[in-house]
């Protein structure tokens, strides 16, 4: 239907999407909306705020707009009257919602979902400024840091005084008067500072603990400090003398005292001051309770499930083991314990269970070493033995031990649990040897251990650390596959939902390694990418699929290709030669290709790779935006970048049955790509009900196991010719 | 003289060639010795402007404040000038007067919008306008009626004109008090305990079939359904020739109606390009918009002038109205060219009772009443007072 209401909307989504921060976007779709309905006022109500209010004059009626947003129908205008409001959903998490209110006629239906759909074209813009924003705030935060950095030098030097007694042991009314002599120096000579402290029992009363500048004899401001304990941050007030600033000061987490600053003078020009003078108590609060939790040190070096001492510790006292040897000769062992399916007993009996077993699993250890030998939690379901004066033999037999101690049942939450454990052992023989490398030589050692099967215990060799470092080894075996030919590509179709007719494949990439088996492309594509391979790799999937379509071109001629690219292919200077070279070589056109990047790689490189697309679009190559929906979604690049075609990622049709809420995802993504005349494809339909669902959505193309699964290029156009004639969809 | 009524409106017209003569004469028709408080004058930009402002000054006296523009032709109660002068003038204690200008920022044109609608602020008779005088060579007229809008909200209608060079769509003059400003907006907010009525109309209806946008670029229109819109403008008027000849014999408007809840927003489509088979016009055409091509006669454009004014008397509660204030449309006069903008101007002087009038040919014409759109083409609009 040709209707006033459906061509307003390109005009409002050009107007919006120019926007290049928050309030251009919200005060352009307010405007433009208000407009386009005819409507005397809008705004926009965003995380319980209105803004971008409009044709309100001088008084915005802010809570009937938040009450619009809530869904009443009606807002009430000052010197207007009663307008009829509409509230339209932005997406996302809130409420958010875009307003528009009109004298006189009602919103139509028609005008609602014309609305409905404005609202979400600035939802979407909305949130893809707010991450762009993002990282510009987070360098202007770094500017006013500077700003402000020779108060906080000040407030530094203070703190570290306070430091200094806590740490030398200083008397705790020495450390209180450089507590008061600090603040006191912060806030410029007139100042007189008290810590007024709560003493124990049930009253809580509060007595000076400190003084700094006050004479005898002056006012306390008990009432100041108390007031300032109840309401938890900085007051400030003024008396018969001057201006009195209070400050809370909590230890270990409870409200303990207040800080208290009397100074000259009106309230009014003390604003920085009491600023300082809080974040100056915050400070003072967490010296202090360093100060008065010797014991919670001590918690903080031990695992609380186990008792033993933890990963820190553990190599402090190896430090110190390894610091203290006698001679050279005195061995020192360490021994790294994994345990065998800890993880299936935490996972089925409960993490209180897990707890349990990790209980008895540090005292069977303890009972395994002498009492002199330390053992340690490391973390998880890893433990630790330092056995000093310990050969690697005699450290074998300790881990032997142990191995067959864990071995034993243990009772757990009423019931028999068997686990297991591997061990790896380091031995130190070197004069200087640092506690980190032995623990992580040991480390390597029960890796390897556990590589062999359940239960065993071996001595760390050198060449066990090479195989560690298998990551590394990785790049040599995806070179030797580039030049062996170990690499294939299949293809899966993408269909047009409309008829079920392939229109074209996708390429991925296989690699079935001789010495590794298969491997996934999630796992060495980063790799792959980590050492420069990713260049070549791609050119070869490009080169082989390209001459693989052009070949099936003979038999179905309209047949495209996509391609993957990855970001450190489109910065190659080279990247638009090398893709023409190939397709040359291939005898495809340009026309029949589709190069799909993800929506990271746009946003991480945006203007890099743009020149090279725009290349290449004007050769004939189309763009897709793969994954689309997952990253940031930016509607900057859609109008930047010579977009085609929008992958919808499998994410948003992952259920069986699709939600509203999916469903009405998806449509927003199809609606923009009609907007900006762009392709969609939907990835990962796996059942007949998505399908219908996205056709009914107007998506237009599908990929997914319920349609095709990838292919060998051998059985692929036996497979497009049979369901050629079978008609999946329909 | 006369006795000083509790509201009075006056207006006046002179056609002298020389700036002191035709200031003075207009002037002192349009206030009749009363003690003005604000004084309009819309004139030609080719009189000397400080001369004829000086000698509207010596008539209005030092307290009244003096705004206006110039103009594509001026018109009143004697009917149109071209190269002439038109004042009007107000006073009496129902009327209060508070005037601003601004500068109009290129980059920012909204602004002065905005800061000029300030002049409504301080008002409190129980009705009250914002009537504004722009510059009509700024390019972005939509954003200067957003920003007044964005100060005074629905609550009150604002009216106005941009102002024109004759035809030479070079530099238009704005007026605030004794000052000669370019690239300004001149706001005058007037309250009044009378009530203020408004009228638009324009008369130009729809020519099937509409066509989509689908190239443009601010007020320049490339494509119309993917054709070259000068070849869509050519075929359409069945005319054989260049870009030139077809604006300058008879053609020199083509109205665009763009799509719009209540019917169209009319865009005035004035200059072509041979070579980029490419029309524009003075404000932005939207590309994806769904146009009209708009037509109208002589009588369809009169019958809209009488709608305008009988909807301005309407919103006088049954008053007669003192006087009208008038901005209308210069590419109206294309389309009543041969004694058509006599007839116009009979036309309004029927429909006014023949209350005295005064006002000129814009580049563009403002008025809001209801909705948050102010920005017009091709239409009269008129301020009624009672």
């Amino acid at each position: 239907m040709l209707t006033w209401s459906t061509h307003l909307l390109t005009e409002y989504f050009t107007a919006v999407n120019a926007a290049e921060d928050e309030e251009t976007a919200i005060a352009s779709a307010v405007e433009r909306a208000t407009e386009m309905v005819e409507a005397e006022t809008g705004a926009v109500v965003r995380e319980g705020r209105v803004l971008g209010a409009y044709g309100f004059g001088g008084t915005v009626p802010e809570a009937g707009l938040l009450a619009v947003a809530a869904g009443e129908s009606l807002l009430d205008v000052p010197q207007v009257g009663e307008l009829h409001a509409v509230a339209n959903p932005l997406g996302g998490e809130n409420a958010d919602a875009l307003i528009v209110c009109r004298d006189g006629e009602a919103f139509g239906a028609e005008e609602r979902q014309m609305l409905q759909g404005m609202a979400q074209v600035l939802g979407l813009a909305l949130r893809s400024i707010r991450v762009l924003a993002a990282e510009r705030h987070l360098r202007a935060e770094k500017e006013r840091q500077a700003t402000t950095a020779q108060t906080r030098q000040r407030l530094v030097e203070s703190l570290l005084t306070i430091q200094r007694a806590i740490s030398a042991r200083r008397p705790l009314p020495e450390i209180l008067d450089a507590v008061t002599g600090g603040a006191a120096e912060l806030l410029h000579g007139d100042a007189t500072v008290a810590l007024l402290l709560a003493e124990g029992g049930p009253d809580r009363r509060l007595s000076v603990a400190s003084t700094c500048g006050r004479t005898e004899g002056g006012p306390v401001h008990e009432a100041a400090a108390r007031a300032a304990m109840t309401g938890g941050s900085a007051l400030i007030s003024t008396d018969g003398v001057g201006t009195v600033i209070a400050a809370p000061v909590r230890v270990t987490g409870e409200m303990a005292g207040s800080l208290v600053a009397q100074l000259p003078g009106d309230a009014d020009q003390y604003a920085e001051q009491r600023d300082h003078l809080d974040a100056f108590a915050q400070q003072v609060s967490l010296a202090l309770t360093d100060a008065r939790t010797v014991e919670a040190v001590r918690e903080a070096h031990h695992d609380p499930v186990t008792g033993l001492p933890n990963r820190a510790l553990f190599l402090k006292i190896l430090n110190r083991v390894l610091a203290s040897r006698g001679t050279e000769t005195d061995p020192t062992s360490v021994l790294f314990i994994d345990l065998d399916r800890f993880k299936a007993v935490n996972d089925s009996l409960g993490h209180e269970a897990g707890d349990q077993l990790l209980a008895l699993v540090a005292r069977r250890l303890r009972s395994c070493v002498r009492a002199s030998d330390t053992t340690a939690r490391l973390g998880g379901d890893e433990f630790a033995a330092l056995l000093h004066d310990s050969p690697v033999e005699a450290a074998t037999v300790v881990g032997g031990r142990i191995v067959a101690s864990i071995k034993e049942p243990f009772r757990v939450a009423g019931r028999e649990v068997f686990i297991g454990a591997s061990v790896g052992i380091a031995t130190s023989r070197e004069p200087v040897e640092r506690s980190e490398a032995l623990l992580d030589n040991a480390d390597v050692a029960m890796y390897r251990a556990k590589k062999e099967g359940p239960g065993r215990v071996l001595v760390y060799e050198p060449y066990m650390h090479t195989e560690a470092l298998d990551h590394l080894s990785l790049r040599g075996d995806l070179q030797r596959a580039l030049r062996e030919g170990e690499f294939r590509v299949q293809y899966q179709p993408l269909i047009r939902l409309a008829d079920g007719a392939p229109t074209g494949v996708e390429a991925l990439i296989r690699w079935h390694s001789p010495t590794r088996g298969f491997v996934s492309p999630v796992d060495f594509i980063p790799i792959a990418e980590e050492f420069g391979l990713i260049v070549d790799i791609g050119q070869w999937v490009l080169e082989t699929s390209a001459a693989q379509v052009a070949r099936w071109r003979r038999h179905f001629p309209d047949l495209g290709l996509n391609v993957n690219v990855s970001g450190h292919q489109l910065v190659h200077p080279r990247f638009a030669d090398n893709v023409m070279r190939a397709l040359a070589i291939a005898g495809l056109p340009s026309s029949a290709v589709t190069l799909e990047l993800t929506e990271s790689v746009l946003m991480s490189e945006p203007d890099l790779g743009k020149a090279a697309l725009h290349v290449l679009r004007g050769l004939g190559v189309q763009l897709s935006i793969d994954d689309f929906g997952t990253g940031y979604s930016s509607l900057a690049y859609l109008r930047e970048l010579p977009v085609d075609e929008l992958k919808i990622d499998r994410a948003f049709i992952a259920r069986a049955e699709l939600t509203g809420e999916d469903l009405a995802l998806v449509r927003t993504i199809v609606e923009l790509a009609q907007i900006l005349g762009l392709r969609t494809v939907a990835e990962g339909i796996e059942n007949a009900a998505q399908l219908t669902a996205l056709r009914r959505l107007g998506c237009a193309y599908g990929q997914g196991y319920h349609l095709y699964r990838p292919a060998d290029p051998g059985d692929l156009p036996a497979r497009l010719a049979a369901r050629l004639v079978e008609d999946p969809v329909g | 003289m006369q006795t000083n009524p509790h509201r009075w409106f006056g207006a006046g017209q002179s056609s002298a060639a020389d700036a002191a003569k035709a200031g003075a004469e207009a002037a002192a028709e349009a206030i009749g010795g009363r003690s003005a408080k604000a004084v309009f004058v819309f004139c030609s930009v080719a009189y000397d402007l400080p001369e004829l402002l000086a000698a509207v000054r010596a008539e209005a006296g030092p307290h009244a404040s003096i705004v206006g523009g110039t103009t594509m032709g001026e018109l009143g109660n004697a009917g149109m000038t071209v190269g002439g002068l038109a004042v009007a003038a107000l006073g009496g204690d129902g009327f209060t007067v508070h005037v601003r200008a601004a500068a109009i920022d290129p980059h920012e044109p909204r602004a002065a919008g905005a800061q000029v609608a300030e002049a409504l602020r301080g008002l409190h008779d129980p009705n009250r306008v914002l009537i504004l005088f722009c510059d009509g060579m700024s390019g972005r007229p939509n954003e200067i009626v957003r920003g007044a809008y964005s100060t005074i909200g629905a609550a009150w209608p604002m009216v106005g004109g941009f102002a024109a060079d004759d035809r030479h769509f070079e530099r238009t003059f704005q007026f605030c008090d004794d000052e000669v400003r370019t690239g300004s907006v001149v706001g005058l907010a007037l309250g009044s305990d009378g009530p203020i009525g408004i009228g638009m109309a324009h008369g130009w209806r729809r020519t099937e079939p509409p066509m989509v946008v689908t190239k443009s670029q601010g007020p320049h229109v490339y494509l119309l359904d993917g054709e070259p819109a000068l070849d869509v403008l050519l075929r359409r008027n069945n005319f054989d020739g260049t870009a030139d000849e077809f604006f300058e014999r008879g053609r020199a408007l083509q109205p665009l109606g763009l799509s719009r809840r209540n019917g169209e927003d009319i865009r005035v489509i004035h200059g072509g390009d041979d070579e980029e088979r490419s029309v524009w016009g003075a404000a932005d055409v939207p590309q994806g918009a769904l146009v009209w091509l708009m037509e109208a006669d002589r009588q369809a454009l009169l019958d809209g002038a009488t709608w305008s004014c009988t909807e301005a008397i309407a919103g006088l509660d049954g008053l007669a109205p003192l006087g009208v204030l008038a901005f209308d449309c210069g590419g109206r006069r294309a389309g009543l060219v041969e004694g058509g903008m006599q007839e116009e101007i009979d036309t309004m002087r029927t429909a006014l009772n023949d209350a005295p009038f005064a006002g000129f040919y814009t580049t563009g014409e403002i008025a809001r009443v209801d909705g948050g759109s102010g920005l017009h083409h091709l239409t009269l609009v008129t301020l009624a007072l009672a």
